[in-house]
């Protein structure tokens, strides 16, 4: 059985909500919505975990969260980076932390590399997989309306939260770290980033 | 073999929050420790990488994190320590038990010191976790040293101060089940 969605979410339906309610969460970002989110925030409060660890992206959110108990931490992860550490799903939950909220942003490639196909493309339930693990709030989307008439409820209250929503594949490149980025977050090292955002939170 | 409970106290001096990591035999009674103490929180993961980038996200909150792991999980770590902590210079303690160092001991000890072969790799009375442990960390370019006893235990509050003056993770090589 495959899972294909009838309707699709553009990134842009994805971010642009998003970024206008994120207040001062934290947003970590990775993969293919690097760079769009970049377009849409450059706050204090955004890393982009580029040039590091293959799918340790939501386990790093999930330190900072557990950090930061008083702020929400917004993770934007990627299917293909989800799936390499699915484990982390049942450390969330574990963890205990109530102010974590996990999209994984669907789009069954893994576009910045050329679009090649995730395992089991179109066959994986990621909201199953969140339950199975622990997850009680969980949320699935393919309606950009529905999506953006949720999202508030999807940012308040307890977590921890998580989010899937279908989008469209795109053609973001690879991912650099330089001064010809256009996003603010993307233009210093990852060393200058990570440092850079525990002064911001905690001075 | 050092003292869970020292090693404990020896954290709570260097201002230590968290323990992230995953037990085994080694650890275990430091892991017991843990589960009763309330001035530092355990965060328990499913595969040892994710421990490295959990204690990173958890210093770029603020706190003060170390990692517990067997060298196994260390070795399954590669991309974890390197893409997070190392890459992001962050000050970080990992405390990793060594599995198979008295088997490697004892045959290192009965010859000069060379590169193992790939028989030794499989023999039953040696451990290739263990002869590969040093040689990954030097190559991975993490400085470590060694608790062996009880009179290594100042080596923890060191292992802070480096990895602090140097913004990069350093290791302690734990030799013997903790007690």
């Amino acid at each position: 059985m495959r899972l294909t969605a009838g309707t699709m979410m553009t990134k842009d339906q994805l971010l642009k909500p998003l970024a206008e309610l994120r207040g001062q969460s934290v947003v970590v970002t990775c993969m293919s919505v690097t760079r769009p989110w970049g377009t849409y925030s450059s706050s204090d409060l955004d890393f982009a975990s580029a040039d590091s660890a293959m799918g340790h992206t939501a386990d790093l959110a999930l330190g900072i969260a557990l950090a930061q108990p008083q702020r929400k931490v917004i993770c934007l992860n990627g299917d293909g980076s989800m799936l390499m550490t699915l484990g982390t799903l049942a450390t969330v939950t574990a963890a205990g932390t109530k102010n974590f909220v996990l999209f994984v942003v669907q789009n069954d490639t893994y576009e910045i590399t050329g679009n090649q196909e995730i395992p089991a493309a179109g066959r994986i339930d990621f909201p199953l997989l969140a339950r199975g693990a622990g997850f009680r709030r969980v949320y699935y989307f393919e309606d950009p309306d529905l999506y953006r008439r949720t999202l508030p409820e999807m940012l308040s209250g307890e977590g921890p939260v998580f989010v899937a929503v279908r989008v469209e594949k795109g053609s973001e490149g690879p991912i650099s770290r330089s001064v010809k980025e256009q996003s603010r977050y993307l233009r210093v090292s990852l060393a200058q980033s990570a440092h850079d955002l525990r002064k911001a939170l905690t001075s | 073999m050092v003292c869970a409970k020292s090693v404990l106290e020896e954290l709570k001096a260097c201002g230590v929050t968290h323990v992230v990591g995953l037990a085994d035999n080694s650890s275990a009674a430091l892991m017991a420790l843990l589960a009763n103490d309330d001035s530092i929180r355990f965060i328990g993961v499913t595969r040892e990488g994710e421990a490295f980038a959990l204690a990173s996200g958890l210093w770029i909150g603020g706190k003060t994190a170390v990692v517990v792991a067997q060298n196994t999980g260390f070795l399954e770590s590669g991309d974890g320590l390197r893409g997070t902590a190392q890459r992001m210079r962050i000050p970080l303690v990992c405390l990793i038990t060594y599995r198979g160092y008295e088997k490697m001991r004892r045959q290192s000890a009965k010859a000069e010191p060379r590169p193992w072969t790939i028989e030794e790799f499989s023999r039953a009375d040696l451990d290739s976790a263990a002869i590969i442990t040093e040689p990954t960390l030097n190559a991975w370019n993490v400085p470590f040293d060694f608790l062996e006893t009880d009179a290594d235990l100042p080596k923890i509050a060191k292992a802070f101060s480096r990895a602090e003056r140097e913004s990069r993770p350093v290791a302690l090589l734990v030799t013997g089940d903790m007690r």
